[in-house]
C-alpha cells in the first residue's frame, strides 16, 4: 500500500491525501487508520478526499463524451494554431511575412474568426487562406505610383528608377521580364504615360471620377484585380501569370494603408518602411519553409527588403517566401519616400499603356468625402525640401517656439514642420494659433512619420532612438541643442551649440537676407 | 452537451465554454491544464503575442514539500525543458557602504523546498502555453493569444461571462482569473483596488549577458547548478527592500523589490537603484568588465500577507495568482509562482467537484476551503504576521529599536560573538524570518549595523556602467497601438501625479523620454508644475495605476511592450 497514515500528522496526511486520487487505496488508508491511531480528524480528512476523487471519476466519464463531440472543433482549431505557431517563430528573416501582415492589420484579426454564421463559431475557429495559390506563376515587378492632385508623388517616380534598375539587373542574371506601373485617378492616362518615362515598361491605369481621391476599399479592389489579371481580354492579354512576382507600393499615408490590405487580398505578406532592395538567391532551413526539418533549401529570386529595424541601431532584411504547399507571392513591400533616386525621365521611352477594365461597385463608394481641407503644409510630412523639427527644447516657452519654427519653415521655399512625440505628449499650453502644429499627425518617428528630405533641421530636439528612425535617412541633418552631450549629435552633419530661441531666429533671418545658401549646406558643403 | 448549463448567455447568442481562463501564466497554465484533467472544456485568453511576452519575474520558482500542487507535477518535464538553472546555494549580503557581512540562507532555502529553479518568463511560459493548448484542444477549447480580456459580462448583476478587445464576449461557466498583478477583473469584480501604494512591491531587473561557463566560473559552482544572492543594507538610499542576483543557464536576473510606499516617499528613482547595486564593488567580482544587459523589466507585486484576498471569488469567478494577491514576500523569500500554480490547480478541482451544483458560486467557495485547508492560505496571509506587524510596525516602536541598533549598545549587542552565531541562525528561521517587520528596521538599519560591525571591507572595482534609461527603453520591443493610449491622467497636477514621475520605473526627473514628464507650465504670469505622459515607453508595470491619478488598463491584446526574457 501506498501510503501509511500512522507516519504523518493530520495536517500532513491532509496534504499527502491530494496525491492520491484512487477511491481503493483511499479506503485502504481509511482502514490503516482505524486500526491504527483511529484519529476523528485524520478520518474525516480521508472521508472528504474520498468524496473529492468519486466527484473527479464523475468529471472524467463526462470529459470523454465531451472529447467526442467536440471532436470536430478541435480540427478546425489546429489548423488556427498551427498559423500562430509560424508567426510566432520570431525568426525576422524568415517567417517574417505573417508578422508583417499582423502588424498591418492583416488577415488574422481574431474578431473575424468569431463572426461566422452559422451561430455556433468559435472564436478559435480556423481561418482559411481561401485564394492562396500554391505553385502559381509569377512574373514582374509591380509599382504602385500613387497620384495626387493629378500628379505622381516623388516616390512613385523613386519606386520606378529603383524598379528599373533592379530588373535590369534582374534580366542579366536570369531573364527579361518587366517594371509594370499601376495607378489609378481621375484622369491618369497622361500620368501612365509619364510612368513609362520615368522607367516602367507597362503602365495600366484606372480612370473613374469617384477615385480622385484615396479611398481605401475602391483602390484596393481595383488594386488586387489589376495584380490578379482579371478583366476584359484586351486589357490582360499582355500578361499570362497569376499575380506579379514583386510588387512596391509608396509607404506613404495612403499607401501604407493601401499595400496591407491589398498583400492580404492577395494572401502574401507585407514588409513595411523599407529603405533598401535587391535580388539574390538565399538558403534557407527553417522547416516551416522547407517542409523538412534539418534539410536547407536555396530559394531563387528572392526580393531581399531592407528595413531599419525598432532600436534604428540595425537593419532587418525581410523575405518573403512560399511555404511548401502554400505560396507567399507577390513578395511586397512599401518604400520610405527619399529611399532611392528617380531616373531622368525619357519621354522617348517605349512602353505599353494599358487601360484597366472593371466596374466599381456603388457600395464601395459608401464612404463620401463630403469635406475636405488642405493644410498649406500638408500634414504629409514627406516629399519636402525641408524639414524643421521641434523638441521640448522649446519647454520654456513652447508657443513662441512653435513661432519661431513657422517662421523658419516660411523662409525656405518648400519646407514641413514636423515634431516630437515629446511634444505631443506634453503638457504645454500652447496658445489658439499654433495649437494646430503640436498635434499626433505632424510626429516625426517610429510611431509617426518617416521623412527622408535633403535637410533636416532639429530644435531642441534629444534623438532618441525612436525619433531618430523617422529622420535618419536625411540627407544632411542639422541639430540645434544646448547640450553638447545630447545623442543628436552623434547622427548630426551640423550640430549647432546653442539656445534655439536665439539660434532659430538667427537662420531665418540669414536666410531672408540670402545670406546663407541652404543648398551648399544640403550638399555637405560650409557650415 | 450534458454539463452545459443553460442559464447563461448561450440562449442570446454568446459563444460559451465550460471554463475561461484569463492569462496563461504559471497560474492561469495550471488551472487549465487541471480543468482539461477533469475533462472540462476550457478557453485560455492572452493578451501577449505569446505567452510571456508580458511577464516578469525575480525568477526563482519554488517546489513546496508541503504544497498539493508543483509546477512539475502538473507539467512533466518542465524543469528540464525550461529550468534555467537549480538553485542550490543561497546567500545574504549586509552591505554598510563598503563593507559585507555575508549569510548562508541555504537551510532556510531548502526549508519545505523540494527543489527551485531559476526561470526566464517568456520562455517558460511560452513553453506552458504550448502544453496547455495541447491539453486544452483535447477537450474542445485552446489557447488563444493576442486578446485582451477587459472587463467581466454581467447578466442580471449576476457575472456571467468576460468582455474582450478582440472578440465577441463569450459566457463561461467558470470564470479563472490568472490575468495576474493589476488584474483587471478583479477590479471589475470589486475584490481588489489599487489605491494603497503600502500593498504593493515594485520588481525591476536586469537580464544580463554571461557565458554558461563563464557563470559557473565566476559563481563557483557546477554545470547543473545554481546560485541566489540577496542584498540589504544601506546601498539603496533608505528605501525598504533589498536586491537580489540568480544565475541562469547563460544569463543572470539582477535585480531589486522595494516597498512603493517607500520608493514615493524617497522619491527614489527605480533604475538609479537598480544601477546602485549593479555598481557596488561586492559585485565586481561576478559581472566582471564586460556588462551586457539584454533586458531591463519592471513589475509590480501584491503583498499577500496585507491583500492576499481570504475569498477570492465572485458569482463564477475565482481569481488566482497575483490576480488575488497570492505572492509571498517575506523577509528575503519571494515566492509567487508556486503558489499560483497551486491555486489554479485547486481552484480547477474545486470546479469540477462542484459542477453539478445549481448555485453558481460552489466553485468559489470550494476554491476558498481547499486554499485555507491546503495551508496555502496560511503561508500567503500567515495570521501570526497579523499580530506582530500591528505592533512592530508602529513608528514609534521601530524609532525605537532603530535608537537602539544605533547607539552603541545596540551594535554592540549585534558585534559580541554570541549575536553572531544567533544572527546567523535568525536569519535561517522561517519563523523570524516571517515576522521580520516590513520596516527600515527589517530592510535597511539592522542589515547595515549587521554590516557595518561584523563585515568586511570589499575592495574589488566595479568597472560596470549600467545603460542610460534611454538606451534600456530604446532596446524593448514595442508594438505601439498608435493613437490608442492605454493610461490616461485623469489629475495632471504635480500634487496627484508628480509621485509617477520618480516612481516610473522608464521615466526620471529630467528625462524626456519616459512616460511622466514634470514640466514647468507658465500661463498667465503663473508657473505651474504639470505632469505629462506619453504611454509608448510604458513597460506596463502597473506602478503608476497605484501612486497617480490615472484611468488604468493594459494595452489591447499583442499591443505595447513585448518582453522577450521577462
Ligand atoms: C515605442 C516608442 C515609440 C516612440 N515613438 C516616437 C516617435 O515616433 N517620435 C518621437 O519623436 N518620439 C518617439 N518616442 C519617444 C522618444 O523616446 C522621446 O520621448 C522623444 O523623441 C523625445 O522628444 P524630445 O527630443 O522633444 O525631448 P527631450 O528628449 O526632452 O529633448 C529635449 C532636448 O532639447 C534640448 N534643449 C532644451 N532647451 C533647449 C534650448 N533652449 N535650445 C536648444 N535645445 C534645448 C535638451 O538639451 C534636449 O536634448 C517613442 C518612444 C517609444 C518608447
Ligand atoms: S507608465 Fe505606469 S505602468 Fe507604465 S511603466 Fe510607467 S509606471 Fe509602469
Amino acid at each position: 500500500m501506498g501510503l501509511d497514515p500512522e507516519e504523518f500528522t493530520v495536517d500532513e496526511l491532509t496534504d499527502e491525501l491530494e496525491t492520491v486520487d484512487d477511491a481503493d487505496e483511499l479506503s485502504a488508508v481509511l482502514e490503516a487508520e482505524r486500526a491504527g491511531q483511529n484519529r476523528k480528524t485524520a478520518r474525516e480528512a480521508i472521508h472528504r478526499r474520498l468524496e473529492a476523487v468519486d466527484a473527479f471519476d464523475d468529471a472524467g466519464s463526462d470529459g470523454a463524451d465531451e472529447a467526442s463531440e467536440e471532436a470536430e472543433t478541435e480540427g478546425e482549431y489546429e489548423e488556427t494554431r498551427e498559423e500562430v505557431g509560424e508567426a510566432a517563430e520570431g525568426e525576422a528573416e524568415e517567417a517574417a511575412e505573417e508578422d508583417a501582415a499582423d502588424a498591418e492589420g492583416g488577415p488574422r484579426e481574431p474578431s473575424e474568426a468569431a463572426q461566422e454564421e452559422d451561430g455556433l463559431s468559435h472564436p478559435t475557429a480556423d481561418k482559411r487562406h481561401v485564394r492562396a495559390l500554391s505553385g502559381g506563376d509569377y512574373r514582374d515587378m509591380w509599382v504602385f505610383c500613387e497620384v495626387q492632385q493629378g500628379e505622381l508623388l516623388e516616390v512613385s517616380k523613386e519606386m520606378l528608377g529603383k524598379a528599373r534598375e533592379l530588373m535590369d539587373q534582374y534580366a542579366a542574371d536570369y531573364e527579361e521580364e518587366h517594371v509594370v506601373a499601376f495607378l489609378m485617378g481621375d484622369d491618369c492616362e497622361g500620368l501612365a504615360e509619364e510612368c513609362i518615362a520615368y522607367g516602367a515598361d507597362v503602365a495600366v491605369y484606372h480612370d473613374d471620377d469617384r477615385l480622385e481621391r484615396f479611398l481605401h476599399k475602391p483602390y484596393s479592389e481595383i488594386a488586387a484585380h489589376m495584380a490578379r489579371g482579371q478583366g476584359t481580354v484586351e486589357s490582360t492579354d499582355w500578361r499570362a501569370y497569376d499575380e506579379p512576382r514583386y510588387v512596391l507600393f509608396p509607404a506613404t499615408n495612403n499607401g501604407r494603408d493601401l499595400s496591407a490590405q491589398v498583400q492580404a487580398e492577395l494572401d502574401s505578406g507585407l514588409a513595411s518602411d523599407c529603405s533598401d532592395l535587391y535580388i539574390e538567391a538565399t538558403e534557407i532551413s527553417n522547416p516551416v519553409k522547407t517542409g523538412e526539418p534539418g534539410v536547407k533549401k536555396t530559394f531563387e529570386r528572392v526580393l531581399h527588403m531592407k528595413r531599419p529595424d525598432f532600436s534604428g541601431f540595425e537593419y532587418s532584411t525581410i523575405l518573403c517566401l512560399d511555404n511548401p504547399d502554400r505560396d507567399f507571392h507577390p513578395q511586397g513591400c512599401s518604400v520610405i519616400p527619399g529611399s532611392f533616386e528617380p531616373m531622368d525621365p525619357d519621354p522617348d521611352r517605349e512602353g505599353l499603356v494599358v487601360e484597366h477594365d472593371m466596374e466599381l461597385e456603388e457600395e464601395w463608394f459608401a464612404v463620401e468625402v463630403t469635406e475636405h481641407d488642405e493644410l498649406e503644409a500638408g500634414v504629409d510630412l514627406t516629399g519636402h525640401e525641408v524639414v524643421v523639427c521641434l523638441g521640448r527644447g522649446i519647454g520654456d516657452d513652447p508657443t513662441l517656439g512653435v513661432e519661431l519654427g513657422l517662421e523658419l519653415v516660411d523662409a525656405f521655399d518648400d519646407a514641413a514642420l514636423g515634431i516630437t512625440r515629446g511634444i505631443v505628449t506634453s503638457s504645454y499650453q500652447f496658445e489658439g494659433h499654433v495649437e494646430e502644429y503640436t498635434k499626433e499627425e505632424r510626429q516625426i518617428g517610429e510611431t509617426g512619420q518617416i521623412v527622408a528630405p535633403p535637410l533636416y533641421i532639429a530644435a531642441g530636439v534629444s534623438g532618441a532612438i525612436q525619433h531618430k528612425v523617422g529622420m535618419d535617412e536625411s540627407e544632411t541633418i542639422v541639430a540645434i541643442n544646448t547640450d553638447t552631450d545630447a545623442r543628436i549629435r552623434d547622427f548630426s552633419d551640423y550640430f549647432i551649440e546653442g539656445d534655439l530661441f536665439e539660434v532659430l531666429p538667427r537662420l531665418t533671418e540669414a536666410l531672408e537676407a540670402g545670406e546663407l545658401d541652404v543648398t551648399a549646406v544640403a550638399d555637405g558643403g560650409e557650415d | 452537451m450534458a454539463m452545459r448549463r443553460t442559464d447563461g448567455g448561450a440562449e442570446e447568442g454568446y459563444e460559451h465554454y465550460e471554463a475561461i481562463v484569463v492569462g496563461c501564466g504559471p497560474g492561469g497554465a495550471a488551472a487549465a491544464s487541471r480543468l482539461a484533467d477533469h475533462g472540462v472544456e476550457t478557453l485560455v485568453l492572452e493578451r501577449g503575442v505569446e505567452a510571456g511576452s508580458k511577464n516578469v519575474s525575480g525568477g526563482l520558482i519554488y517546489a513546496e514539500e508541503s504544497a498539493p500542487y508543483t509546477i512539475d507535477d502538473l507539467f512533466p518535464g518542465m524543469r528540464e525543458a525550461v529550468g534555467e538553472r537549480p538553485i542550490t546555494d543561497y546567500y545574504i549580503h549586509n552591505i554598510a557602504g563598503k563593507k559585507v557581512k555575508t549569510y548562508d540562507l541555504t537551510r532556510l532555502h531548502e526549508h519545505d523546498t523540494d527543489w527551485c529553479d531559476a526561470v526566464l518568463r517568456r520562455r517558460m511560459d511560452a513553453w506552458l502555453e504550448a502544453r496547455v493548448h495541447e491539453k486544452t484542444s483535447e477537450t474542445g477549447g485552446g489557447v488563444l493569444t493576442g486578446v485582451r480580456v477587459n472587463g467581466l459580462l454581467r447578466e442580471n448583476g449576476e457575472i456571467v461571462g468576460v468582455t474582450c478587445d478582440e472578440l465577441d464576449p463569450i459566457t463561461a461557466d467558470l470564470i479563472v482569473a490568472a490575468d495576474g498583478v493589476n488584474s483587471e477583473l478583479a477590479r471589475d469584480a470589486g475584490l481588489m483596488d489599487w489605491e494603497e501604494p503600502d500593498e504593493w512591491f515594485q520588481g525591476v531587473k536586469a537580464v544580463v549577458e554571461m557565458d554558461g561557463e563563464r557563470i559557473e566560473d565566476r559563481f563557483a559552482i557546477g554545470a547543473d547548478e545554481g546560485v541566489a544572492h540577496l542584498f540589504s543594507g544601506d546601498l539603496f538610499e533608505g528605501v525598504r527592500g533589498g536586491g537580489f542576483l540568480y544565475t541562469n543557464a547563460d544569463t543572470l536576473s539582477i535585480g531589486t523589490v522595494f516597498h512603493l510606499d517607500s520608493l514615493v516617499e524617497e522619491r527614489a528613482e527605480p533604475h538609479e537603484l537598480l544601477d546602485a547595486l549593479l555598481t557596488h564593488p561586492l559585485l565586481a567580482q561576478w559581472l566582471g568588465e564586460e556588462y551586457r544587459e539584454l533586458e531591463y523589466s519592471a513589475k509590480l507585486v501584491p503583498d499577500s500577507k496585507k491583500v492576499a484576498h481570504r475569498e477570492p471569488y465572485r458569482d463564477r469567478l475565482v481569481l488566482v495568482g497575483d490576480a488575488a494577491g497570492q505572492m509571498q514576500a517575506q523577509g528575503p523569500i519571494i515566492k509567487g509562482m508556486n503558489h499560483a500554480v497551486t491555486a489554479g490547480a485547486l481552484a480547477a478541482d474545486a470546479f469540477a467537484r462542484t459542477r453539478r451544483d445549481a448555485d453558481t458560486e460552489s466553485a468559489g467557495r470550494a476554491y476558498t476551503s481547499m486554499l485555507e485547508e491546503s495551508g496555502t492560505m496560511g503561508k500567503l496571509r500567515p495570521r501570526r504576521y497579523e499580530y506582530t506587524s500591528v505592533v512592530s510596525e508602529r513608528p514609534l516602536v521601530t524609532r525605537v529599536v532603530e535608537g537602539v541598533l544605533n547607539s552603541p549598545v545596540g551594535g554592540v549587542a549585534v558585534g559580541n560573538p554570541l549575536a553572531k552565531r544567533l544572527l546567523g541562525r535568525a536569519y535561517n528561521s522561517p519563523l523570524l524570518v516571517g515576522m521580520l517587520p516590513d520596516t527600515e528596521t527589517g530592510y535597511v538599519t539592522l542589515p547595515s549595523v549587521i554590516g557595518e560591525k561584523l563585515g568586511r571591507t570589499v575592495h574589488w572595482e566595479n568597472e560596470v556602467e549600467p545603460p542610460a534609461l534611454v538606451d534600456r527603453i530604446g532596446e524593448l520591443t514595442y508594438d505601439t497601438d498608435v493613437g490608442n493610449p492605454h493610461i490616461r491622467l485623469r489629475d495632471e497636477s504635480y500634487a496627484a501625479s508628480g509621485a509617477a514621475v520618480t516612481a516610473c520605473p522608464v521615466s526620471a526627473e529630467d528625462f524626456g523620454g519616459g512616460c511622466y514628464r514634470a514640466e514647468t507650465v507658465k500661463t498667465n504670469g503663473t508657473e505651474e508644475t504639470l505632469v505629462s505622459l506619453d504611454t509608448q515607453p510604458c513597460v506596463e508595470c502597473g506602478t503608476c495605476a497605484i501612486v497617480a491619478d490615472t484611468e488604468w488598463e493594459h494595452p489591447r491584446g499583442g499591443k505595447g511592450v513585448e518582453f522577450r526574457q521577462g
